[in-house]
């Protein structure tokens, strides 16, 4: 069967500093990490290698320095990737990225299972994985935790509800969004990542033309949405200390909370 | 065509290994003090332990460089582990891998590449330290093979090993130029080995004695072919400083990184001791150190990819990055004061773990007295 794994290259904190300025990301000096959702989902793709007939293949979009993320994915044992990268692509909304995914997978021919993150910890949107399920008309089932039966057309996976789990069988091909199950994300084999190094890997790139599209499809210029600006919000919060003994300091209190009809 | 860098994606893999695996455990392991199975184990299936060998021969086709970054970016976390992989990246198993037979790659080469057997190396006796050429653990020629007798000491993970590549003497009147090593299994009739030490530093490395009575190996056993011991010793050598200057490099960084975040933190006098001239002094001393460091490590550690001979180069990346490691202990464990003295910091521990670092690879005063003849004096 042939499985395609969604991963994205994101910044290594849940803390993402905004230019003051520019309202951009500040990307200098923070490292970079595959998205921890999507390693689970590789790691789960990997695991149903080792039971079952499966050709890998993860992909990407990103910049040129979001090769390390495509790298890594084989050196934990993807057997090919397809990176796409292109200036075009740049600024791309939820949507144009979705776009640009699908039309990517519809460029690689026949497909049984596509597995991505939830949720990217730098766009927090959890919009991708379902948008792309859409685009390409296939049934979707996210937050996924297990996969617990893979068949010829159809699997039988457990997805996360607040207060417990659901055991869904869903027709193939399908798209799942998985978040962190039992299984820890491998760590790369060295050898693995300096072949995914050499010019000869089994790592193609594409752009715009590659998966027709044209530049106004895909990027700013096919975004749906603008952002206006960016900005993070200020907190601004005074507290008050109150003085005296236990009975005036409650009294105060008491009476500060009726004020402001708290009470 | 876009593609990684390999240096730049092997440090970013170690280093977050190291950061997820090794640093919030490191002070517990060095408690302890036991032989760190759990991360030999995950770095043997990282494939890390054949870093330096070809990849179509059970190795993961990398190079001294790779090897070097790797080493430094483990000893950033915990020195022992780095030493450990270390040692059965290139001195435990390098002359097995050059010149064992294929039953003996099979048997020995490959389980230690997959970390199921661990291969040490046997220079140093008791009696036989810098002075190597004095080594008196003799390689007797028999019928079929040697008879090997004799007592190694500072074994570096001898109480975990299944094999040992050991220096012998075959001539004592040629002195350096008799040496030669052979490949002696620890379960062979013979060999016998001390308790573990009790160490300063290094405190999860297990170390000990072996002591080899009448083992006898058989011809194919003899590593180096006859007169090319010296040869290869010379080669190793230089590659094992490379080694070490990387280890202290690791070390610098670690003790720089807390001495930052000590300095950015701790306040005295209303404020934080960072701001403090004398601070910023040791700090600025250790990151220039590092840089000079680096640059002389992964100097030598490229001209021994490139296959020149780059002994005199790592000789002096050894000495300075190692000597800057000290310094670096030392002035950590100032900035922390009090806390530099607490079992419960990291600093007391860089400052043990550098001892370590002086006497692996030849001590400073054999160093400066090489360095000093290739200078012309
Ligand atoms: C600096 C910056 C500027 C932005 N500008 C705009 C803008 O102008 N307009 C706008 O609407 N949005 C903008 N975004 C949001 C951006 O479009 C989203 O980050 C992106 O579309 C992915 O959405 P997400 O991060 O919410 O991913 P999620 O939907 O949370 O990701 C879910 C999963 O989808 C997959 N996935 C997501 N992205 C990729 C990818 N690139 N390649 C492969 N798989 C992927 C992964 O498996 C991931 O786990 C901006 C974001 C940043 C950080
Ligand atoms: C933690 C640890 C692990 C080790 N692991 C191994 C291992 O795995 N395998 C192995 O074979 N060895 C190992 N060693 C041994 C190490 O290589 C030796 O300690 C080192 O070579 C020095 O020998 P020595 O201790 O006998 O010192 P000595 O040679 O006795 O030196 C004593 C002092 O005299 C000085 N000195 C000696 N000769 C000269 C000279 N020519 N000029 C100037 N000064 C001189 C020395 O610098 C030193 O200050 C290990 C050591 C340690 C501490």
């Amino acid at each position: 069967m042939n499985i395609i794994v969604l991963i994205k290259q994101v910044p290594n904190t849940t803390e993402v500093k905004l230019d003051p300025k520019t309202g951009n990301l500040i990307r200098e000096g923070v490292e970079t990490i595959i998205n921890p959702d999507d390693l689970h989902a590789l790691e789960a793709a990997l695991a149903l290698k080792e039971t079952h007939e499966a050709v890998v293949t993860v992909l990407s979009m990103g910049p040129p320095q979001a090769i390390d993320a495509v790298s890594e994915a084989m050196g934990m044992g993807a057997d090919k990737a397809v990176f796409l990268s292109d200036r075009a692509f740049a600024g791309a909304d939820t949507w144009a990225t979705s776009y640009t995914l699908g039309k990517a997978i519809q460029h690689m021919g026949e497909v049984d299972l596509i597995l991505a993150g939830r949720q990217a910890i730098d766009g927090d949107t959890a919009q991708v994985g379902p948008q792309v399920a859409d685009f390409l008309d296939l049934p979707q089932v996210t937050y996924v935790f297990d996969i617990q039966a893979v068949h010829a057309d159809y699997v039988v996976v457990k997805r996360r509800l607040e207060d417990g789990y659901e055991r869904i069988q869903c027709r193939l091909p399908a798209l799942l969004t998985v978040i962190p199950g039992a299984g820890k994300p491998r760590y790369p084999m060295a050898s693995r990542l300096l072949l995914a190094c050499r010019e000869k890997a089994p790592i193609q790139v594409w752009n715009a033309a590659d998966i027709r599209v044209t530049t106004a499809e895909v990027g700013l210029e096919g975004s749906l949405t603008q952002v206006m600006r960016t900005f993070a919000p200020k907190f601004e919060r005074r507290g008050t200390m109150l003085e005296g003994g236990t009975v005036d300091v409650v009294r105060t209190l008491t009476a500060h909370l009726r004020e402001n009809k708290l009470v | 065509m876009i593609r990684s860098n390999p240096e730049e994606l092997i440090r970013k893999t170690i280093a977050r290994f190291v950061d997820a695996e090794i640093i919030p455990v490191a002070q517990e392991l060095d408690n302890k003090g036991e032989f760190p199975r759990e991360i030999f184990e995950k770095l043997a299936r990282m494939g890390l332990f054949g870093i330096r060998y070809p990849r179509n021969k059970g190795g993961a086709g990398g190079n001294t460089t790779l090897y070097c970054i790797i080493c430094e970016e483990l000893a950033r976390g915990l020195v022992s582990v780095a030493s450990i992989t270390a040692m059965q990246c290139l001195m435990g198993t390098n002359f097995l891998f050059h010149y064992g037979t294929e039953e003996m790659r099979e048997q020995y080469f490959l389980p230690a590449m997959r970390g199921e057997k661990i291969g040490c190396f046997c220079m140093t006796e008791p009696d036989a330290g810098s002075d190597l050429g004095a080594i008196t653990t003799r390689a007797t020629e028999v019928d079929g093979g040697y008879l090997i007798n004799g007592m190694k000491t500072w074994v570096t993970d001898g109480p975990e090993a299944s094999f040992y590549t050991v220096m012998c003497q075959t001539d004592p009147k040629k002195r350096l130029r008799g040496i030669g090593y052979f490949f002696i299994p620890r379960d062979f009739p013979g060999v016998s080995t001390s308790p573990r030490f009790e160490c300063l530093g290094t405190r999860t490395t297990p170390i000990c004695e072996v002591a080899f009575k009448d083992v006898f190996i058989p011809k194919e056993y003899r590593l180096t072919p006859e007169g090319e011991g010296l040869n290869a010793f010379l080669k190793i050598i230089a590659e094992i400083r490379a080694m070490t200057a990387a280890l202290a490099i690791g070390l610098q960084r670690a003790a720089m990184d807390d001495s930052i975040k000590y300095a950015n933190e701790r306040v005295a006098s209303g404020q934080t001791i960072g701001k403090f001239q004398l601070i910023q002094a040791k700090i600025a001393n250790m990151a220039t150190n590092l840089e000079a460091s680096k640059l002389l490590t992964y100097k030598s550690a490229a001209m021994i990819d490139a296959g020149r001979d780059a002994l005199k180069e790592a000789t002096m990346a050894k000495y300075f990055a190692t000597e800057a490691a000290c310094s670096a202990a030392d002035e950590c464990t100032r900035i922390f004061a009090g806390y530099g003295y607490s079992m419960e910091y990291t600093a007391q521990r860089y400052y043990r773990d550098t001892r370590f670092l002086l006497s692996g690879g030849g001590t400073h005063e054999v160093l400066q007295g090489n360095i000093a003849r290739w200078a012309g004096v």
